[in-house]
């Protein structure tokens, strides 16, 4: 499994505190494995209540083009990135 | 129009099609061209590839389009008249997960979608009719979004938007892009994440809800955030769209004057002109007075979960399908938990495994959260399962890990 940045950790703490995953701990998510559907296998309830914590903690809205693409923020990585482009 | 008749040329010829197209425009046109051609659209639960290639096992004769983007470019041709399409001539065919673990199809013939495409006009746009600008969050090949999106701008002057926005920031960008009147068509957990978000489009003037009744308190927060006029709305795949009401003051459903609705030892019976049969409603409603009911739930193997409904004893067959579980259930904990939750025996498997199988055949939405695995379910002598007893071992559990 690759290695989380801070960020990544961070923003991995935050996902399982907004979605009430139990029994994964932060360093559990693998920053590379797909986050919605397969590998973490969160849903369309999971991504619009996770979009309202980041816009809470970071004042950024997330966008995608349209239901099937929001699976462009695909990992815990391009996730973290995404943040960190749009942030301040 | 143009368009469509000319990719109707071009269409593989197949008696059905399995249209997956994001893109509305994309997916209106396809939609068309495979009406002129004589060919039926089938329109899968969800775009699983376990789904996909089931329909395809049961209807061979079949091709799926939308996939890969290689269709002829937009060319901006002006529109033409719809031509005149054969009343009977099966167009889509609509389905719902049932409990025999084959979706069940639900034929929806040019004369049900047409005639249900102007009754909807009258039943929800009513005499005021101007030119409306609408975006749906709902995709096309939901049956929420095919009337809506898809049957009622043929029918009714109402442009629909391209677009398929999912995150409150898309969809305030899509509504932005529209010239008044705007309308926007959606579901509850849509619009509750747009009123939590705090983002505001420049201008809204109506709500069309629909997939899971709407809460007092959501519609009246949305009125007075957006200024829009709210309405909620009642369908099923069976029947299409059935009823209406405002959410923000009324409790009961006012059903449009071109369904019967009665009530028999089954359930309740729906009946219509443009229906090539007699339904009956997968909801238990109290019918009241001439043309109004009260909505009471689910019949009891109904979820509905985000919108998207589905049948507890198909989720449990295809659990129960999966190599290495030796018996389990998924059950709705209550009307508060936002997921189902599930109990299995499968010694000798981690639940990522299991879940790993299961994501193959069952969509995210229904997948059980969280899911335990237990030596035994508690069945009585007759095989039978208890809710009570499977709601204790669960709870226990759950209680001892909390420790």
């Amino acid at each position: 499994m690759a290695a989380q940045t801070e960020n990544e950790k961070a923003l991995a703490a935050l996902i399982i505190e907004t979605l009430n995953l139990e029994d994964v701990a932060p360093d559990d998510i693998d920053p590379e494995e797909p986050l919605f559907g397969d590998g973490l296998g969160l849903d369309s309830i999971d991504a619009l209540e996770l979009a309202l914590a980041i816009t809470q903690k970071y004042a950024i809205q997330l966008k995608a083009e349209d239901a099937n693409t929001h699976k462009a923020f695909g990992t815990l990585r391009t996730l973290n990135a995404y943040i960190e482009d749009n942030s301040g | 129009m143009a368009e469509a008749a000319a990719l109707a040329e071009q269409l593989p010829r197949h008696a059905y099609v399995i249209n997956l197209h994001s893109d509305r425009y994309r997916y209106l046109r396809a939609f068309c061209a495979a009406v002129i051609a004589g060919q039926c659209t089938l329109m899968p639960p969800n775009r699983l590839a376990h789904t996909l290639s089931q329909l395809a096992e049961t209807y061979p004769d079949s091709y799926v389009i939308g996939e890969d983007g290689d269709e002829p470019p937009i060319s901006g041709v002006a529109g033409s008249a719809i031509p005149a399409i054969d009343p009977e001539q099966l167009c889509a065919i609509a389905f719902t997960s049932g409990s025999t673990g084959v979706p069940k199809p639900n034929k929806k013939y040019w004369r049900t979608l047409e005639e249900g495409a102007k009754g909807n006009a009258r039943l929800l746009l009513g005499s005021d009719i101007g030119e409306l600008n609408m975006v749906a969050t709902v995709p096309a090949q939901h049956m929420w979004g095919m009337e809506m999106s898809i049957m009622l701008p043929l029918f009714a002057p109402v442009a629909i938007s391209d677009k398929t926005p999912f995150f409150p920031q898309d969809i305030a960008d899509a509504i932005n892009e529209l010239p008044a009147p705007v309308a926007l068509v959606s579901s509850p957990i849509h619009l509750e994440a747009l009123l939590r978000s705090g983002v505001k489009p420049n201008r809204l003037d109506r709500i069309f809800t629909a997939t899971a009744p709407l809460s007092r308190k959501l519609a009246i927060n949305l009125e007075t955030t957006f200024a829009a006029r709210v309405q909620d709305v009642f369908g099923c795949s069976e029947s299409g769209i059935l009823a209406t009401r405002n959410p923000s003051t009324e409790d009961l459903w006012n059903y449009a004057d071109f369904f019967d609705l009665d009530a028999t030892q089954e359930g309740i019976r729906i009946r219509a002109n443009h229906l090539p049969e007699d339904v009956l409603m997968p909801d238990i409603v109290e019918l009241v007075g001439d043309r109004q009911y009260r909505w009471l739930g689910r019949h009891a193997d109904m979820v509905n979960i985000a919108g998207k409904r589905g049948s507890l004893a198909d989720i449990n067959n295809r659990l129960r399908e999966l190599d290495g579980v030796v018996d389990g259930v998924i059950f709705a904990r209550d009307e508060q938990a936002e997921h189902l939750a599930g109990l299995v025996v499968a010694p000798g498997m981690d639940v990522s495994d299991i879940l790993r199988q299961l994501k193959n055949r069952i969509e995210p939405v229904f997948l059980p959260r969280p899911i335990y695995k237990v030596d035994m379910l508690p069945r009585q002598e007759t095989g039978k399962i208890a809710v009570k007893a499977v709601m204790d071992m669960f709870n226990q559990i759950r209680a001892s890990k909390a420790n």
